[in-house]
């Protein structure tokens, strides 16, 4: 399986200063020459800076233009390595990349580019600013794809949906000792539970009612617990299921401090039956049953917030995620596996739906990506130890124009819905904050008076 | 699992409610979910303090309410645990979504349904009506007469659920009030006795959620094409062979009651004085014991009374039923319930389909009484008599009879 890392670059931190050009420079020439460096910073076009370096992409346009194969992506590391015994110095590859990866150097002789320097790039440790980061998500994704993948291959999920790499990566990670429930909705609409006698899935796998997911979990998990036997409970349930019409079994559930670990999957609708409106259903949404017309402009109400109301519980762990943070959302699952072994875990996966929400299949990352970046979505995590906790910054967020012109279902709203969407969110983010400076104090209940 | 206690009385004086709970103690489950309803509740305060007390060694669960008590305990039994709960009225019309599943699931659980009648108009008291109206639901359902009954039912009640020629669910019905709240001396059983009668559990060989047999529960199933709608009508027809073996596997399993334990109930219908029989009236639960006083006093008087109870009410002791009526010109059947659109109560339905089965014709009237607590005296059942008897010459009453409605 290869890996994938790259080098990420923080434009908002970069101050200019060229440590980061020394230090490459001086390990891989020994001279401290800008010049002879692999990674360059130059001034930007709005008074900041830009980064040119090798992004060691999936499918490198350098390797492809290359007519002497001097350049391949390792299957291991996954850098794009340059071969000095087979090029032929035709600077196509200089060419064929679009970031000014791989660039002459006139004192070597030829065309130089990063090497990850082994995997503990030079330029990032001496980055004082914090502005580049050497990213081993791709690392995360090898160590899954070295686990068991617990469903079978062609799930029947709709184009660019996210939620088959949610379910395969969550399955991976929790492993074969788990009992999986996938109440009516998305999930097992994709063949997990199966149809006419077959199943999609390798470990035990069973529909519950749209209503009782953490009942016929908790009943699982106690027997195997009574027998001595350490199964994990697991849901894999949408938001309808979990915040309306289930939402008493899951208080339930979590107030009796039942062992399971329940992923809602918030694809903020009914998606699954024709994108009906649920609780989670954000203001302002087109949903098939908050349609748009003379007398209504989508939902008139603002989404309950369900993973606030979990951490009302004081759920052994509660947490918020995003398939565009891969690798934040692997380290919420990882301890919310753990905190499923004493307590009730929780974790919220906002899940953009390429049918439902009405964009283009390839955006869906790029759509939950700017539900981050626009603080629509806030990232953090909760535990009765520590209290709530951001593991992104809600700081400096885009405007949420940006995602709310993604998205299809937003697309007949005025200036005044978007005013008031904005209004709220920064309520919103403003509670979590209240919230997170009380750290280890926060009893959540405590707000109330 | 802890032993009962060593110095463990013979006889305890109890009400129906505590019988039923000490015949889950004998029956060492796995599981019990409960949440409290009227009038079930000291059930469930019996069984929170044999639990607190160590006499009950069972993972308790104490819901949020009825919709989860049910889920907890499916989820439970399909992992393998011996499951118990109980409900009354509201309380099963709440948990009503997974309850009509519990039979497709073919989960052997047993639940005590202390009958209570159903909303509206407001009451909290008993009567058959919650019962009544799931009993096309694929559950068998049992109704008990007196409190030593209710004991010794719901230990027969694992039996018989856990059969494997049955693998149903098993409500164990007792009356609101009468039975919940009427105290009697109860006989317990040896512990060792029902360890032995009733094995280990055996709830999940046919569908399990057990990582060490992986297998996808419950997929869609059914549908207009492909293999669906043949499988589905083989899960429906196994649902209806498993419910009529049941009949089999209760007489079976009371003679094995009565053999080991020295002590029995009629396993489906009892007959009372009904061989030299002219007419009978059929009764069901706690009402019994009145009518067959009434019938004792008819019979002083010279008249040729007899007296049908139902025990077994689902699966529809058909033949049973046929027999004993067949011994007869006239029935008038008691009904704690109604059934709305027949007017008419459910069990005078059942015994106008039994009637279509015999030759000759025998007379019915349906006669309903005893709703939400009202008493059924031996005053009510003589006049339930006079009327059936008055059948046996001129044409049955076309409306039912209703006990009550001259209470004063």
């Amino acid at each position: 399986m290869a890996a994938y890392e790259t080098i990420a670059f923080d434009a908002a931190k970069c101050t200019g200063c060229g440590d980061c050009m020394s230090a490459c420079a001086q390990v891989k020439t020994g001279s401290f020459e800008h010049a002879s460096s692999r990674i360059q910073i130059l001034p930007s076009a709005n008074d900041g800076f830009e980064l040119a370096l090798c992004r060691q992409c999936g499918d490198p346009g350098c390797v492809s233009v290359c007519p002497a194969a001097a350049l391949e992506k390792d299957g291991t590391t996954g850098v794009v390595a340059w071969d000095g015994t087979k090029c032929v110095n035709c600077l196509l590859c200089t060419v064929g990349c679009t970031y000014a990866g791989i660039a002459f150097d006139a004192r070597a002789g030829h065309v130089t580019k990063c090497d990850l320097c082994g995997g503990d790039p030079a330029c990032v440790t001496a980055c004082s600013e914090g502005a580049l980061r050497h990213v081993r998500s791709a690392r995360i994704y090898s160590h899954y794809g070295e686990l068991e993948d617990l469903f079978v291959p062609g799930l029947s999920g709709c184009q660019g949906c996210n939620t088959e790499l949610l379910i395969r990566h969550v399955l991976r990670a929790v492993g074969p000792e788990t009992v999986v429930a996938a109440p009516p909705g998305c999930i097992p609409g994709m063949g997990t539970v199966g149809y006419n006698g077959k199943t999609g899935t390798k470990v035990p796998v069973f529909h519950p009612l749209l209503t009782n997911t953490a009942s016929m979990l908790a009943g699982v998990r106690r027997t195997y617990k009574r027998k001595g036997r350490d199964v994990t409970a697991l849901a894999l349930a949408g938001d309808g299921g979990t915040a309306d019409v289930g939402f008493q079994s899951l208080s339930g559930a979590a107030e009796r401090g039942e062992e399971i670990l329940y992923v809602c999957v918030d694809n903020e609708g009914y998606m699954n039956t024709g994108m009906q409106r649920s609780g989670c259903t954000p203001y302002g949404a087109w949903t098939s049953t908050t349609p748009v017309g003379e007398r209504s402009h989508g939902k008139a109400q603002e989404a309950k917030n369900l993973p606030l109301l979990m951490m009302m519980h004081r759920c052994a762990y509660v947490a918020t995620a995003s398939t565009a943070f891969m690798e934040d959302l692997y380290e919420k699952l990882a301890a919310a596996i753990e905190a499923a072994k004493h307590g009730f875990a929780y974790l919220h996966i906002y899940s953009p739906c390429t049918s439902g929400w009405r964009f283009p299949s390839q955006a869906n990352i790029e759509v939950a990506r700017k539900a981050v970046e626009t603080g629509f979505v806030a990232l953090w995590e909760y535990t009765p130890a520590s209290g709530l906790r951001f593991t992104r910054s809600v700081d400096d967020l885009r405007p949420v124009d940006e995602y709310l012109e993604a998205v299809g279902k937003y697309r007949h709203l005025d200036a005044a819905q978007v005013a008031h969407i904005q209004a709220h969110l920064k309520k919103d983010l403003g509670l979590l904050k209240e919230l997170s400076a009380r750290g280890a104090q926060a009893d959540p209940r405590a707000l109330a008076t | 699992m802890s032993a009962l206690p060593q110095a463990r009385p013979q006889h305890v004086v109890c009400d129906g409610n505590e019988a039923a709970a000490w015949g889950v103690v004998l029956s060492r489950p796995d599981m019990v979910a409960v949440y409290p309803i009227t009038p079930q509740t000291s059930l469930v305060e019996a069984l929170a303090q044999f639990a607190a007390d160590g006499v009950l060694d069972a993972e308790m669960v104490a819901a949020e309410g009825e919709h989860s008590v049910l889920s907890v305990l499916q989820g439970a039994c399909l992992a393998g645990a011996r499951t118990y709960t109980a409900t009354s009225g509201p309380g099963l019309a709440f948990m009503f979504e997974p309850y009509i599943r519990t039979p497709g699931l073919r989960l052997p659980m047993v639940m005590s349904l202390v009958t209570r009648d159903t909303l509206s108009p407001q009451c909290v008291w008993g009567g058959h009506q919650d019962a009544m109206s799931v009993r096309e639901i694929g559950w068998i359902q049992m109704y008990c007469e007196t409190v030593q009954e209710i004991l010794d039912t719901v230990i027969m009640a694992f039996k018989i659920a856990e059969h494997r020629d049955v693998m149903l669910p098993v409500n164990v019905c007792h009356d609101g009030n009468y039975l919940s709240f009427g105290v009697c001396r109860v006989d317990l059983p040896e512990s060792s006795g029902v360890d032995a009668f009733l094995g280990q559990p055996d709830t999940n060989w046919h569908v399990a959620l057990d990582p060490d047999r992986p297998m996808g529960v419950d997929p869609l199933t059914g549908g207009g094409g492909g293999p669906g709608p043949a499988l589905f009508a083989r899960y429906r027809k196994g649902q209806c062979r498993g419910m009529q073996n049941a009949l089999g596997v209760i007489e079976d399993v009371h003679r094995g009651f009565r053999a080991r334990f020295g002590r029995g109930h009629a396993p489906l219908i009892e007959e009372y004085r009904l061989d030299d029989a002219e007419y009978a009236i059929v009764t069901i639960g706690s009402m019994t014991g009145a009518a067959k006083d009434a019938v004792d006093e008819a019979r002083r008087l010279g008249q040729r009374a007899g007296l049908i109870k139902v025990k077994t009410y689902r699966p529809f002791p058909l033949q049973a039923m046929a027999q004993a009526i067949a011994k007869v010109k006239a029935v008038g059947v008691v009904d704690r319930s109604v059934s709305f659109g027949w007017n008419c109560g459910p069990l005078h339905q059942d015994v106008l389909g039994t009637l279509a089965t015999l030759p000759q014709r025998v007379a019915a009237v349906s006669f309903i009484g005893g709703l939400a607590g009202a008493d059924l005296t031996p005053a009510h059942f003589a006049r339930a008599l006079q009327t059936t008897a008055q059948a046996l010459a001129g044409a049955p009453p076309l409306a039912p009879v209703w006990l009550n409605e001259d209470d004063r």
